[in-house]
């Protein structure tokens, strides 16, 4: 277990977000949390982060390096892509396998402002990825991209993962990115938000076309419209 | 090029108005003008006299950088600290020119600590002003990002807000070169010993009024120079830091 949420709730004043949540979530595993706009998926994300406190329940973490990629790419616009990941790690070497890893060798030298919006994301993902994290946290880390360049970056995100094989946690109301990169989704209702169903994903999605995997997306569509 | 045809445009007009006027006592000839700079030119003492005003000056740009750019910072980040310095900060902004010069002449008698004292409280209360708005215009989603990540403070502090922080910068060395030679003429004028100033306080005893002008001509040159100077030296600058 690396990480153990019991009876969490959280609220804004009287305003309730999170109703009543529990899960536990296992090492490497991945785990995706599904659901609508506005239902308190990046405040779930932010509490685990430690950045907001629960208003009740309890949290139990098992982890020690945390990646977190977030929504928007909160890169420092005046710092290079180098220097963007210097922030967190001076090791060069690292740094180097790093960028190479997300594809963004070659590109050191840019300003975040000089880059496409895909590569922003990389390099978002490559700063969670430069703390050599066992917890990756993924706020909807594609919802702005297109569908050829988030598939792009899911099949390398894949890759990475096969190698390293850190715990990773995403949310997202994208079921195609939910079916393809989820072992457990679990799909949340609409504010205040409770775990509504959990879903094993047990076929291989290399495919986002073949037929299980378009069987599983309108499987889950179709509960999300109920 | 179009340079050259505003100037013409600025000394034909003083030339006509001159003219038109014919009292040099009010407003001398372009010409009168310059016969008198090249006067003053000639005599050594007019560029010690520069010196001392420019010394002044830079001490009250140093000053400013040194007290107005920490305090901002620190009031910038504490709304505490900010809440218990902003009363003091606004007196000194709203102290009439006249009171301050009353109380160093007081202190000191005249001489060279007057302007500078008076010429830097009247520029750092905006100055502070602004680099607390530039602090608090820091972006939240950058801190919190460094804050998921544990980023050293000393690290935060380079990589996050000097960047943040340098338009802000940029905007109180404006401000203050834009307006120091004229704060350090006037207390000069008033309280001081040497200086360009002090120049035009005894021009004006000996009604030579085409050298008040010409005082004045210089003045302006040398707020013009240091505008181009600052603007240099911080675009290069803020091209280091990648701006
Ligand atoms: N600090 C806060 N104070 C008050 N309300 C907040 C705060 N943070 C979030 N909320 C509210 O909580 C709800 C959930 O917000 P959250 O950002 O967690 O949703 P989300 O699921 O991530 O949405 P999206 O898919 O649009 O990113 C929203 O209604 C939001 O207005
Ligand atoms: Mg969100």
């Amino acid at each position: 277990m690396i990480l153990k949420v019991e009876g969490l709730v959280k609220s804004f004043g009287n305003f309730e977000v999170i109703h009543h949540w529990n899960l536990t979530v296992e090492e490497g595993e991945k785990v995706v949390l599904l659901g609508p706009s506005g239902c308190g998926k990046t405040t779930f994300l932010r509490i685990i982060a430690g950045l907001e406190k629960p208003t009740e329940g309890k949290i139990e973490i098992g982890f020690e390096r945390l990646g977190f990629v977030f929504q928007e790419p909160r890169l420092i616009p005046w710092k290079t892509v180098r220097d963007n990941l210097r922030l967190i790690e001076e090791d060069e070497g690292k740094i180097k396998t790093i960028l190479e890893l997300v594809k963004l060798n070659g590109f050191e030298d840019h300003f975040p402002s000089q880059i496409s919006g895909g590569m922003k994301q990389r390099l978002n993902l490559a700063r969670a990825m430069v703390v050599d994290p066992d917890f990756m946290i993924l706020d909807e880390p594609f919802t702005s991209l297109d569908i050829k360049v988030k598939m792009e970056i899911m099949e390398d995100l894949m890759e990475i993962w096969e190698k390293r094989r850190f715990t990773m946690l995403m949310v997202t109301h994208d079921v195609k990115e939910a079916v393809y990169m989820g072992d457990r989704i679990l799909i949340l209702s609409k504010i205040p938000s409770k775990i509504l169903r959990e879903i094993r994903i047990n076929f291989i999605r290399r495919d986002i076309t073949n037929r299980d995997f378009l069987g599983m997306e309108s499987r889950i569509l179709r509960f999300m419209l109920e | 090029m179009r340079i050259l045809l505003g100037l013409l445009i600025f000394f034909g007009s003083w030339l006509i108005l001159s003219m038109m006027l014919s009292q040099s006592l009010i407003l001398p000839t372009p010409m009168e003008t310059f016969s008198a700079l090249v006067e003053i030119l000639r005599d050594s003492t007019t560029y010690s006299a520069m010196l001392s005003t420019i010394a002044k000056g830079f001490m009250i740009l140093g000053l400013i950088i040194a007290v107005g750019l920490p305090v901002g910072f620190v009031m910038g980040l504490s709304d505490k600290i900010y809440e218990l310095l902003r009363p003091t900060v606004m007196i000194i902004q709203s102290v009439p020119v006249i009171s301050w010069l009353a109380l160093v002449i007081f202190m000191w008698g005249i001489g060279w600590k007057g302007p500078v004292l008076i010429g830097f409280l009247s520029l750092l209360p905006i100055s502070i002003f602004t680099i607390v708005e530039g602090v608090r215009s820091i972006d939240r989603d950058l801190l919190e990002m460094v804050k998921v990540y544990r980023v050293p403070k000393i690290k935060v502090f380079k990589y996050v807000y000097i960047g943040s922080l340098i338009p802000f910068i940029k905007a109180v060395v404006d401000v203050s070169v834009g307006n120091v030679w004229k704060t350090v003429l006037v207390t000069e004028f008033l309280c001081g010993d040497r200086g360009l100033g002090v120049m035009i306080s005894w021009a004006r005893q000996y009604v030579d009024v085409p050298r008040i002008y010409a005082i004045t001509l210089m003045a302006v040159g040398l707020g013009i120079g240091t505008e181009r100077i600052a603007k240099k030296l911080m675009s290069l600058t803020t091209r280091r830091w990648g701006m």
